[in-house]
């Protein structure tokens, strides 16, 4: 008897899921209502294969946006965003689909990976499967992560030089790998200061013009606002990419010019280390935020009204309003503080194609697509982020002036991004020097390591890794 | 065995008795409540918090627990962002098909090991004993080898069976219970022709189904809670079982506390339904196991 | 085709004597052979795998390269692997803190109140709730703005401003710990009542009568009469402890803790392999936690068969 109701009951168990499974995918796909109806497309949405129907205005002659030629037919690229979606399922599935007009017979596979992006990578590479054509964050470090390991294609080679020609050259000049480009650049973010008015003006009495405009400012207004209303900075290291952090902030010299030996022992990487162990022993900074990995913890902090200010995008306020309505209401911005080497910043992010991949023309095909005049533009018109392309600022849009918080970077943003450049060398072997150099920092920090002393064993041990 | 105790007055002993018993009960009741209360507050935080609308404060000292604006848009949020009827599925599937399958072999193996004689028992007995040893983390990064190189089935769900379908552990377990069962049945059994498949279904696997319950039990709930394993082999999302799911949830929605909530909620609720309704047989299974 | 009747035929219910079989047949051996094929493609195969590999620099995209003992040299001098180990060690406070809590909530769930049932019910749900669950649940409640911990013992004034539990080096293990005790004690508190249920009634009364409070009658009779399933948690429990990894996965937000104050021997070989891709590196991790879990396993057995012995 027993029996029978443990296998019914599984058996409703399995009834009931398929039941819920049926009705969970019925409940997603989302037809777009478009007024004219030519084609079908097949897209994929999270590995969901979702049909959409798409306008196609019939153009005569080629299309001006199919700018690569040698695209293999019937070609089937597999592409992977980071953090995109929910919020720009349309914006990514009608540029896709675009891009399938522009070069007929040529399907994408798309995926979008969260906070897990990393992992999911790696292991996609080590199993074999990785997709041909991926987001990678420039920022972070990843796009010289993967290239040295000889996993991205080389695209100075692959792209006519008309096409290079498109990008500000500042930007198809970032993270070289050996000298070479391994990167489309794509959107960019302009850094800026979110200001919690509440707590930086009313509880701490401080003005919003005053905010330091160099990184030698911060610890010394975390501890005035420590004093006056008790909240912590909202502080974070970019724990992935140390070195290039050092040569931004502390402009320092990380490695020799020959990439025999290391050098940010010096006594520039000693200060810059030491501006933020002084700043934990005062008790001025949050802690996690500092080396979390994940950029969304320090967002989190500021979203939920604890923090004065956090460094991000303006592209990222969209987070704040949805998750804190209230806060939106008091955010100002200002411009980020500058590090000591004096230039503003470098890309956000950009698309890169896997080396092995089966299409490679296909491939550089979509990652040209996504990062072209036209595509940035209409990203650029739905979220705060800055196209990678001058010709993509002569529309009116750029002339337009600001109306809320999110688009007050736009007058000044061709202007920052024209700057931006890339200075930091090419480190080997970087994902396990910086793991030695994420060890050093946070002993210096927690562990009462003396900052200088913390650094020098790290560049003993990162010369030994590469001396092999 | 009541042995003689000297009562002085009765009626007194009884009514005496009679107050400190009640008052004991209650006593327990409230100790029982407040291990209760200490068992669920984190979920039961989680599920109230997973209820708030955009007006309850999730950030706020003290706590404000129940929530005043009530919603289900939390649920909608995350049903709609990530397939968790799939996450179900999967995760049915996966666990239907591993218990089933490992039932079936390690009840095939038990058998010989408690029953037969035949030449090198002995030797396959230590060395499957051995193996219990082994820490299953160790042999992942071969199994991922495999898995993506040899057997080509990575992002898929028979990883997840495939490597489960034999369990030492359950191989003992059963290999016990067989060893009770009188011989004189097998014998009886043999006698009238039956041949040994026949009568390890018809006669031994009837006799041992409360440890045959208790291993299928451990093996579903063991295999709906893997998480390691899972997270290494399945990457698209609509192959993810619920653990791995969960575990994308939280990174998909790290600022979004009510989605998160919502997320948790619901996929505990229907395994900790599955197992109010199976909680005897769970209970008395496991306890059974482990016989001095 | 009869068997030979065996000399003690109509010998006691239970007894284990295999039967005695006169020609050579194949059928154990297939009976065997899912099993077994099950076990050497998934359990031998990788461990000679892992011996072979933590020999190599390995990181699964090329071939693994031959490096002799290089790997186990640059382990004994990583502080990042002793302290694993010391982490993993220091994890087992885990086993007696379960066993005594567990038999505690089984002495006090043993007693026939009615609706007793549900209480057990309900105790045993952190258990199959599922690490991750219960992970992502208690990262919530050590939260340092949302978190129920710093929201209860702030305004109670036991502490003066919200402490970051989650970041502070320290307390990491601390609260790892005890999330796996506090999903434990349901799990091994009903192998403790079954137990506790097959200890004879009279030795209690006799208890009673000679005079002993509550505690000793638990002291003398419930202990002692709990052995085996004492060795049986143990063992379990400890093997579990040193390869714990989900939990601190989700605590620390898959980045091992501050300081790596968090990484055990399982989260550091995680690391190492698909992370950083040094799976030749993670191989000799996995052969050292190898060798530590055989010597606590012949450890425990030895100490079983004191105990079978003693009784």
């Amino acid at each position: 008897m027993k029996k029978h109701t443990v296998i019914s009951l599984v058996g409703l168990c399995l009834i009931a899921s398929l039941m819920l499974a049926a009705c969970g995918g019925a409940a997603t796909p989302q037809v777009v209502k478009e007024t004219q109806i030519v084609r079908e497309t097949q897209i994929v949405k999270e590995t969901q294969i979702v049909k959409e129907q798409v306008v196609v205005t019939p153009t005569p002659g080629p299309d001006p946006e199919a700018m690569i030629e040698g695209v293999e037919p019937n070609a089937e690229v597999a592409l992977w965003t980071f953090w995109l979606s929910p919020t720009f399922d349309d914006y990514i599935k009608s540029t896709i689909a675009r891009f399938e007009e522009a070069y007929p017979g040529v399907k994408v596979n798309w995926e979008d990976h969260q906070a897990t992006f990393q992992d999911d990578l790696r292991n996609s590479f080590a199993a074999g499967n990785a997709p041909d054509v991926i987001n990678l964050s420039v920022g972070e470090g990843w796009v010289s992560e993967y290239a040295t390991k000889g996993l991205l294609l080389n695209l100075d080679d692959q792209v006519p030089q008309s096409v290079k020609d498109l990008y500000f050259p500042g930007l198809w000049q970032q993270q070289l790998v050996d000298g070479q480009n391994y990167q489309f650049p794509w959107y960019q973010g302009i850094s800026v200061e979110l200001i919690n008015t509440k707590i930086y003006v009313e509880q701490a009495g401080l003005k919003v013009e005053d905010f330091p405009k160099t990184v030698e400012g911060l610890p010394a207004l975390c501890k005035t606002i420590k004093e006056k209303t008790g909240t912590l900075c909202d502080i974070r290291l970019t724990v992935n990419d140390l070195l290039a952090q050092m040569v931004y902030e502390g402009d320092v010299k990380v490695i020799s010019d020959d990439g025999t030996q290391f050098t940010f022992d010096s006594p520039e990487g000693a200060a810059w280390l030491q501006l933020y162990v002084d700043m934990v022993r005062d008790g001025t900074v949050d802690k996690s935020a500092l080396t979390t990995t994940d950029d969304r913890v320090g967002l989190e902090l500021f979203t939920s009204g604890k923090a004065a200010f956090y460094q991000t995008g303006p592209n990222l306020i969209r987070e704040v309003r949805a998750n804190n309505p209230g806060l939106y209401g008091y955010l100002a911005v200002v411009p980020a503080p500058v590090g000591k080497s004096g230039v503003v910043g470098k890309g956000l992010m950009g698309i890169s194609v896997k080396a092995d991949t089966q299409f490679p023309m296909a491939s550089i095909a979509l990652a040209q697509f996504f990062t072209n005049p036209r595509s940035m533009l209409e990203f650029s018109k739905i979220v705060a982020i800055y196209p990678s392309t001058p010709a993509s600022y002569e529309d009116p849009f750029f002339a337009a002036k600001p109306v809320a918080i999110e688009d007050s970077a736009k007058p000044v943003a061709k202007d920052i991004v024209s700057k931006y450049a890339d200075i930091v060398p090419t480190i080997p072997k970087k994902a396990d020097v910086n793991e030695i150099v994420r060890q050093a920092v946070e002993a210096a920090l927690f562990n009462n390591v003396p900052a200088q002393q913390a650094l020098t064993e790290a560049v003993n041990k990162a010369n030994a890794l590469i001396g092999q | 065995m009541a042995q003689a105790r000297t009562i002085t007055n009765p009626a007194l002993a009884v009514r005496t008795r009679a107050r400190s018993q009640i008052s004991e009960k209650i006593f327990w009741y409230l100790l029982l409540c407040l291990l209760s209360f200490v068992t669920i507050l984190p979920f039961l935080w989680i599920f109230l918090t997973a209820f708030k609308g955009p007006n309850d404060a999730v950030y706020s000292t003290p706590p404000q627990l129940i929530p005043r604006d009530p919603t289900l848009a939390n649920f909608v949020r995350v049903w709609n962002q990530l397939p968790i009827g799939r996450f179900f599925l999967n995760s049915i599937t996966v666990a239907v098909c591993t218990t089933g399958f490992n039932v079936l072999v390690t009840s095939l193996a038990a058998y010989p090991l408690a029953k037969m004689k035949f030449p090198g028992r002995e030797a396959i007995f230590y060395l499957l004993l051995a193996t219990l040893i082994v820490p299953a983390q160790l042999t992942y990064i071969p199994s991922f080898i495999l898995a993506v190189n040899v057997f080509h089935y990575y992002d898929s769900l028979p990883a997840l069976i495939l490597p489960n379908i034999s369990s030492v552990f359950n191989i003992f377990l059963l290999r016990q219970a067989f060893k009770t069962v009188p011989n004189d049945l097998i014998d009886a059994a043999k006698m009238d022709g039956a041949s040994e498949l026949r009568l390890w279904w018809d006669v031994l696997l009837p006799v041992v189904r409360p440890s045959l319950a208790t291993v299928a039990i451990f093996t579903f709930v063991n295999s709906w809670n893997d998480f390691f394993w899972p997270s290494l082999m399945l990457h698209t999302r609509e192959q993810m079982t619920l653990p791995v799911g969960l575990a994308a949830l939280q990174g998909m929605f790290t600022s979004d506390f009510r989605g998160v909530a919502a997320g948790v909620t619901m996929t505990v609720i229907p395994i900790l339904l599955f197992f109010i309704a199976l909680q005897r047989q769970f209970i008395r299974g496991l306890a059974g196991a482990v016989k001095g | 085709m009869l068997t030979q009747p065996s000399p003690q035929a109509g010998e006691g219910r239970g007894s284990p004597r295999p039967l005695v079989t006169k020609k050579f047949s194949l059928t154990p051996y297939l009976f065997l052979t899912p099993a077994l094929l099950v076990t050497v493609v998934f359990i031998l195969y990788p461990i000679v795998a892992v011996v072979f590999y933590s020999f190599t620099e390995y990181d699964i995209v090329t071939p693994p390269k031959w490096v002799g003992l290089k790997n186990y040299q640059q382990l004994a001098q990583d502080p990042t692997f002793w302290r694993a180990l010391k982490n993993s060690f220091i994890y087992l406070i885990a086993t007696p803190t379960l066993i005594a809590l567990s038999i505690l909530l089984a002495i006090i769930v043993n007693r026939n109140l009615r609706g007793i049932h549900v209480f057990r019910a309900l105790y045993y749900i952190p258990a199959v709730s599922g690490s991750i669950a219960i992970g992502i649940t208690w990262r919530w409640l050590f939260d340092v703005n949302g978190g129920l911990v710093n929201g209860f013992l702030v305004p109670l004034g036991l502490l003066t401003e919200p402490v970051q539990w989650l970041a502070e080096p320290a307390y990491i293990l601390p609260i790892a710990i005890l999330l796996t005790v506090w999903a434990g004690v349901g799990y091994y508190a009903v192998i403790f009542l079954a137990g506790l249920q097959n200890i004879p009634e009279e030795l209690y009364d006799a208890a009673l009568i000679d005079g002993c409070n509550n505690f000793q009658k638990h002291w003398y009779i419930s202990l002692p009469g709990l052995r085996p399933q004492i060795v049986f948690v143990a063992v379990i429990s400890s093997l579990a402890a040193l390869k714990v990894f989900d939990e601190i996965y989700i605590l620390t937000n898959r980045t091992g803790g501050i300081l790596d104050s968090g990484v055990t021997m399982v989260f550091y070989l995680w690391r190492q392999a698909f992370r950083l891709t040094h799976a030749g590196y993670a191989s000799a991790i996995a052969i050292v936690l190898l060798v530590i879990t055989l010597v606590f396993s012949m450890m425990n057995v030895r100490l079983l068969e004191r105990g079978v012995e003693a009784d």
